[in-house]
This record gives C-alpha cells, sequence and structure tokens, in this order.
C-alpha cells in the first residue's frame, strides 16, 4: 500500500455539441495517506466520477499531476484497483475467475491464484460462490466479489466508484459494515466516491466535500472503529458530523 | 435419461405420423409419380445413390464448399470485425456499410461471382464466404462495441495487456454476437450454397435436385430436399444451437440484434 | 489548427444530430471513392470491373427505356403479395401454436425441419408443380416469410407474463377478448422482429428465384446480364437491392419496431 498525491488537477474537454471547451474539474489538490480512508462527496454532475476516472488512468488529465507512490499515473494500472458501481465483473468468467483474473495478469500460476481467490473469497463468505457465473449471484453478492477482485490483486491504492449505489437499502448497510472491517483488517488506501452523505461519514477518516469541479471543505471524521449501524444510529457526533457534510453540499 | 428419451420420442412421433400418411395417401390416391414420389421409390433412390456413391459425392462436394467458404470468412471477419470495434468512433463510422453489405450478403453475389470466377468451385465458396463474413464481421463489430466500457475498464485496471485484453475481454464479449452471426450467417449461406449449385456447377446437392427436375424425377428431388433439411437440422441443432447456449444462457448475456 | 479541428468537429457532431441520415450516408462516400480510384486506375479489366459513372449511365438507360421500373415493380409486388400470405398464414398460426401445448408437440418438430429444408430446395419441384411464374414465386416466398413468424409470434405469445392473462380476466374480459388485448399486442414486438427476419430471408429468396426460374425482375435483371456478360447491370442489379432493402428496414420496419417493443419497453428475444 503506498499514498497517493493530487497537485492541482484539472479536466477540460471539448463539448461538440455545445462547441465550447467545458472544464469539469479546477485545480483540485490532495493528499491520501498510507492506509487511509478518504471518502468524495458530491451531487451527481460535480466532477467526482471524473477525479476518479482520472485517478484508474481512464481518462487522461488536463492540468496537474497524479502521483502514486511518488509515481506519476500513466494510464490504468494494476497499481490501482477499482471498484465500479456497474460492478463490471466478467460475465463469461466464474466467481472464482474473476477473482483471480489480477493475479493471472500479474502471472501467477494456476493453483497459486486459485488458492488466493479463495482467501479472498473467504472474506467476504462467497466460498460456497465460487463456481457460479455473475449473472447466477444477486446484486449484493456482485459487488462482494467485485471488492474482493480488486483487493486480491493487492493494489496500492483502492478506488471505489459509487460502489453500493445499485444494490438495494438492507444489503448496502450489511455491504457498508463488511467493508470497514475488511479495511480494518487489510489497510489498503481507499478513495471512495458517493453522494450519500450518511455512507462517506459511516467509512471515512476524511470526507472531502466536492461541487461544481471544486473541493469546497475536508472533514476529518474521528468517530470510533469498529464502525456498526446499530451502535451510530443515535450516536450524536456521526449526527453532527453527517449534518454539517449535508449543509456543506446543499448549500453549493 | 428415460426425460430425454422420452422427449425424442414425443419429437420423433410427428415425423412417423407424416411418413405413415405419406405411405398411404399418395398410392390410395394413385397420384402421379411425376407429381409426387411413393415413398419406396425415394428410398429406392437413396440406396441407389448410396451404392453408386453419387449421393456421397454430392453431399462431400456441397460441404466441402461450406466447409472452406466458411472458415476462411471466419478467419478473416473475426479479427476485422475485433480490430474495427475497439474504437467507438470507427465502429460507428462502419455500421451502416456492413449493415448494407449484409443485406446484399450471399445470392445476391452468384451472378457477379460466376463472372468473375467461372462456374464452380471458385464461384460457390465464393458466395458462401461473403454470405458469411459479412455478417460475422457486422456481428463481431457489434459485440465488441457493445461490451461495457467499465468491464474493459475493469480489465485494464487488473493489469490487463493488449493481449490479455483481446483474448480474455474483447472476444468472449463479443462471442455471443458472433455466434449468432455465424449462425445467421450460415443459414443465408446454406441457402446460397443449393441457389448457387443450381446455376453454376455440376455436382453437389442443389445441381442433383435441379437435374432431376428435368427429367422429372421427383423422388430424387424428394430425397434431395430431406437430406439438405435433415442436415442443415443436425448442423443447426447439434452444433451451433449448443454454443449459443454455452454461452448466452450461460453468461447470462442477453442476445442482440 | 487544434482549436480549428475541433470546432469542425463539433460541427459535424451538431450536423449528424439533427439529420441522422447524414451519418449512415457518410460511410459510403470513402467507399464509392475507393471504387472510382481502382477502376480508374485500371488495377482490374474495366470489362470485370466498371466504374461508378458508368453504373450511372446504365441507370439512366435503363430507367429511360422503362426496363427498371417494370422490373423493380415485378419484384416488389411479387415480394409484398409473398409477405402478406406469409403473416396472413403465420401469425395465427403461430398464436395457434403458442397457446396450446398438444398442438405445439404435434407441429414444432415438423416446423424445424420444413424450415430446415429452405425455401430454394423447393424449386425444382414446385417448377413441376406450378410451372414457371408468378404461383412458384410467391410460394418460395410465403414458404420463406411464415417460419420466421411463425417462431417468433410463439416466442412472444409464451413470453407475455402469466399476470397480464390473469389482470384481463379479473376485469373480466372473454377468451376472445384476452386474445385480442392481451395475447396479440404482447406478442407484436416478436412478430415484428419475426417479420423484419423473414423479409430478410424473403427478399433472398426472391432474388435466388428470379435468377432461376424468373422471366422478370431484379434477379432476372441481374442473371440476363450475366449471360450478355454485363457487369454494369449486375453492379447496378445489386445497389439498387441494397438500396431498396434499407429503405423498406429504416424507414417501415425499423419504425414499427420501435413503436411497439421499445415504446412498451417489452423487447423479448
Amino acid at each position: 500500500m503506498k499514498d497517493l498525491t493530487i497537485r492541482n488537477l484539472s479536466k477540460t474537454y471539448f463539448d461538440p455539441y455545445a462547441g465550447t471547451n467545458v472544464t469539469a474539474v479546477h485545480d483540485v489538490s490532495l493528499k491520501v495517506e498510507q492506509g487511509e480512508f478518504v471518502c468524495i462527496v458530491g451531487p451527481s454532475g460535480c466532477g467526482k466520477t471524473t477525479i476518479l476516472n482520472m485517478i484508474a488512468g481512464f481518462i487522461p488529465h488536463t492540468g496537474g499531476e497524479i502521483l502514486v507512490g511518488g509515481r506519476p499515473v500513466k494510464g490504468p494500472g494494476a497499481d490501482r484497483g477499482v471498484v465500479f458501481q456497474s460492478f463490471a465483473l466478467f460475465p463469461w468468467r466464474t466467481v472464482l475467475e474473476n477473482v483471480a483474473f489480477g493475479p493471472k495478469m500479474r502471472g501467477v500460476r494456476k493453483v497459486e491464484r486459485e488458492k488466493i481467490a479463495h482467501e479472498y473469497l473467504a472474506l467476504v463468505k462467497l466460498t460456497e460462490a465460487a463456481g457460479r457465473y455473475p449473472a447466477e449471484l444477486s446484486g449484493g453478492m456482485q459487488q462482494r466479489v467485485g471488492v474482493v477482485r480488486a483487493l486480491a490483486n493487492e493494489p496500492d491504492v483502492l478506488l471505489m466508484d459509487e460502489p453500493f449505489a445499485s444494490v438495494d437499502a438492507q444489503t448496502r448497510m450489511t455491504l457498508q459494515e463488511e467493508l470497514t472491517r475488511i479495511w480494518q483488517e487489510k489497510r489498503p488506501t481507499v478513495i471512495f466516491i458517493t453522494h450519500d452523505v450518511a455512507e462517506a461519514v459511516f467509512l471515512g477518516n476524511r470526507v472531502i466535500a466536492l461541487s461544481k469541479g471544486r473541493v469546497l471543505e475536508e472533514i476529518s471524521v474521528d468517530l470510533p472503529r469498529p464502525r456498526s449501524w446499530d451502535a451510530l444510529n443515535d450516536d450524536a457526533r456521526f449526527k453532527e458530523l453527517s449534518g454539517r457534510v449535508l449543509q456543506l453540499v446543499r448549500s453549493a | 435419461m428415460p426425460h430425454r428419451l422420452s422427449s425424442a420420442l414425443w419429437f420423433c412421433a410427428p415425423f412417423i405420423v407424416l411418413i405413415v400418411l405419406w405411405a398411404v395417401f399418395i398410392p390410395y390416391f394413385d397420384v402421379n409419380p411425376r407429381l409426387f414420389p411413393h415413398l419406396s421409390s425415394v428410398v429406392q433412390a437413396g440406396i441407389e445413390g448410396i451404392q453408386d456413391g453419387t449421393l456421397v459425392q454430392h453431399i462431400s462436394a456441397s460441404l466441402l464448399r461450406v466447409a472452406v467458404g466458411t472458415v476462411l470468412a471466419l478467419l478473416v471477419a473475426i479479427p476485422l470485425g475485433v480490430a474495427m470495434g475497439v474504437s467507438p468512433f470507427v465502429s460507428n463510422f462502419l455500421t451502416p456499410l456492413f449493415r448494407f453489405f449484409s443485406v446484399l450478403a450471399g445470392i445476391a453475389w452468384i451472378p457477379i461471382a460466376t463472372l468473375w470466377f467461372g462456374y464452380g468451385f471458385g464461384a460457390i465458396t465464393f458466395v458462401i464466404f461473403n454470405a458469411v463474413f459479412f455478417i460475422v464481421t457486422y456481428n463481431t463489430l457489434l459485440g465488441v462495441s457493445t461490451i461495457p466500457i467499465h468491464v474493459r475498464n475493469a480489465a485494464a485496471s487488473l493489469g490487463a495487456g493488449r493481449w490479455a485484453m483481446l483474448t480474455e475481454v474483447l472476444l468472449p464479449g463479443a462471442l455471443p454476437n458472433i455466434v449468432t452471426g455465424i449462425r445467421t450467417g450460415l443459414g443465408f449461406a446454406w441457402r446460397g450454397l443449393i441457389a448457387a449449385e443450381m446455376i453454376a456447377t455440376n455436382v453437389g446437392l442443389g445441381y442433383m435436385l435441379f437435374v432431376a427436375r428435368d427429367f422429372y424425377r421427383t423422388e430424387v428431388i424428394v430425397l434431395g430436399m430431406i437430406v439438405i433439411g435433415v442436415l442443415w437440422l443436425l448442423l443447426d441443432r447439434l452444433v451451433l444451437a449448443p454454443i449459443e447456449r454455452a454461452t448466452i444462457e450461460r453468461w447470462g448475456m442477453v442476445r442482440r440484434a | 489548427m487544434k482549436q480549428f479541428l475541433l470546432k469542425f468537429w463539433g460541427h459535424c457532431v451538431r450536423l449528424t444530430a439533427r439529420w441522422p441520415s447524414i451519418g449512415s450516408i457518410a460511410p459510403f462516400i470513402p467507399v464509392i471513392a475507393a471504387w472510382w480510384i481502382v477502376t480508374e486506375l485500371q488495377i482490374f479489366p474495366r470489362v470485370f470491373l466498371p466504374g461508378p459513372m458508368e453504373v450511372v449511365r446504365s441507370f439512366g438507360s435503363l430507367v429511360y427505356t422503362g426496363i427498371l421500373p417494370a422490373y423493380l415493380q415485378d419484384s416488389i409486388v411479387r415480394l409484398a403479395v409473398g409477405t402478406f400470405w406469409g403473416i396472413a398464414l403465420g401469425i395465427p398460426l403461430g398464436i395457434l401454436l403458442g397457446l396450446s401445448q398438444r398442438a405445439r408437440t404435434a407441429l414444432w418438430p415438423l416446423l424445424l425441419f420444413f424450415q430446415a429444408i429452405g425455401d430454394i430446395a423447393w424449386l425444382p419441384i414446385l417448377v413441376i408443380w406450378f410451372g414457371y411464374g408468378l404461383t412458384t414465386i410467391t410460394v418460395v416466398i410465403v414458404y420463406t416469410v411464415i417460419f420466421p413468424v411463425v417462431l417468433n409470434t410463439v416466442l412472444g405469445v409464451r413470453s407475455t407474463p402469466i399476470t397480464l392473462h390473469r389482470a384481463a380476466q379479473s376485469l373480466g374480459a372473454s377468451r376472445i377478448r384476452i386474445l385480442w388485448e392481451v395475447v396479440l399486442p404482447g406478442a407484436l414486438p416478436n412478430i415484428v422482429t419475426g417479420l423484419r427476419n423473414g423479409l430478410s430471408y424473403g427478399w433472398r429468396a426472391l432474388i435466388a428465384t428470379e435468377i432461376i426460374v424468373g422471366t422478370s425482375g431484379i434477379g432476372f435483371l441481374m442473371f440476363d446480364a450475366r449471360r450478355s456478360g454485363s457487369v454494369v447491370e449486375i453492379l447496378l442489379g445489386m445497389i439498387i437491392l441494397g438500396i431498396l432493402w434499407y429503405i423498406v428496414d429504416s424507414w417501415i420496419l425499423a419504425p414499427i419496431e420501435r413503436a411497439t417493443g421499445q415504446r412498451w419497453g417489452l423487447v423479448t428475444r
């Protein structure tokens, strides 16, 4: 695991329909320490997914720099694992093969990588589903696979793009609790994108409020871990922090 | 197994009824054999064809043409389709072009194929080639361009290089479309084959049918039709449909276009 | 310079967004240009591959002499008559097979087998039965169109959700009304898809039939040209076929498909 530094990041692109240049991300700077869990929260269209896509290397940035462990980002790579909102599992691969995909790309032998995959599947209690295809799983199970697939590749930074937005409310809470548990166990560096303020406060060490491509404010979350919804639902500090972030996001 | 056996029996039952009707009614109404043959004479024509080797010769000539044309077409079409489908700009640009040519594919090329290649193996193989080629290229293009961008991004962020991207993502992602394309293309090719053989050759199933017509040998015509039907049914049900099931249904991917 | 190119690109994008047909015509321009260049450079002998201008000229003269309009009319009428009977017979048969398990058990295997024989293999015996003429051609087209229509209608009828039947029943609809109000509209998107598939086969069957047994029509025009070695007219025939299909498919069939399946959001394949 390594740290991540973003300096004066910006993104400008040409919109052919309007015929003008559009700036989606203005001058964003951010430092994420090794093993830190940072949430970026903001309304849709605020540029948060664009930032994540630039960190992942899926789209080029037009200004500033992105450094992972001191090295600049050029295109997608195995040092940054990504968990997608739409899961993006390979439908033609079984659950086990999906999780073993990263190690396979690194050239890990079949026996070895299947052992790794089994370990990670056990982490989210999906050992039983190893031989099934993604289409045969529920949304919540699919996203568990998505998370451990990214983790099994042991990336320096884990990027999560609204990963729990397309599962039902109950499953979402379970997944959030599971994610905090896994994070405490493995301590990956995480950047988590969401529009859900409560989710951001529940998960993060730090919450960054974003609006119209600019950073509004950073808020440290000093809630104790392990966190659970049962404990935090009536927690005064949690309510206070959520309230503040919500106010920030809504006022912008 | 008993379930499969009984369903196989149910599948065969209508044919048995049809054959019995044929065996009973054609002699009963004393139908002119020049209009429709007796069951016995078709069976006899079949036995004779096998014994003197002509039937086998016609079948193998037809199958060889289909095999050569199809394999050549797939070798060119799939790489080309993948290459063109990778970039959304290129695939958007080329889609209408390939739709246009898949509409023309096959039979419409018979006149010009016979002119370019002369009557015989070349012209017929060409007709099959292009019936399969355009449709498979179009479907591969479509298949690759409809792979969700997230899935390609996921592979890239897990460390897939160019080659792994091709073999692990692009080809399997396009496979359902490719298989559907092959199935459609072969359907057109098979009809194109029969049509082309009626015009442009002196051996093959289509030729066998067409020559028999000159002599009003309806038993040979009906035999040929049955052979054509059975061969296609075997190819479609035993080779193509299982592949389609193993990919599309198992992977839960919706069939497109 | 870069900004200028981007601006130009923006104009193109907006133009094709307003008139989508430009987007589908544009790719043909380089193909025609390449064709023109290849023929001008005489890479292949001109007899084997004439240029675009010669095709246009031959189009002009065939229209002027009235041959092309007459042949075109023949082909379209044959296709229309064949398609009409294919639909008229195919949809009722498909609904029967879709609703009755017994009818399906009895007829489904036969249907698959007769579809597998294929239209063109019927030509020789049809010529013996009906001679050279409209009947033979119509039968071939009906034969081609009917199978995809029947198979897709069955699929459509069977994939109509059972809750719709129950809803209609509980709202007091009679069996006939259910057929008309639920089964048919529910199957319609699939019927249109079947029709589209059927026509793409029927189209080829028409050409093949006209080539082999025809005395008029676009297929006959092409094969007649082949006998006299006139590549220009063959190419012209192919282009006309392509354009005609494009018109039928994207002006008639695709809009119907969009208006039913996509509009109602129930495309089941």
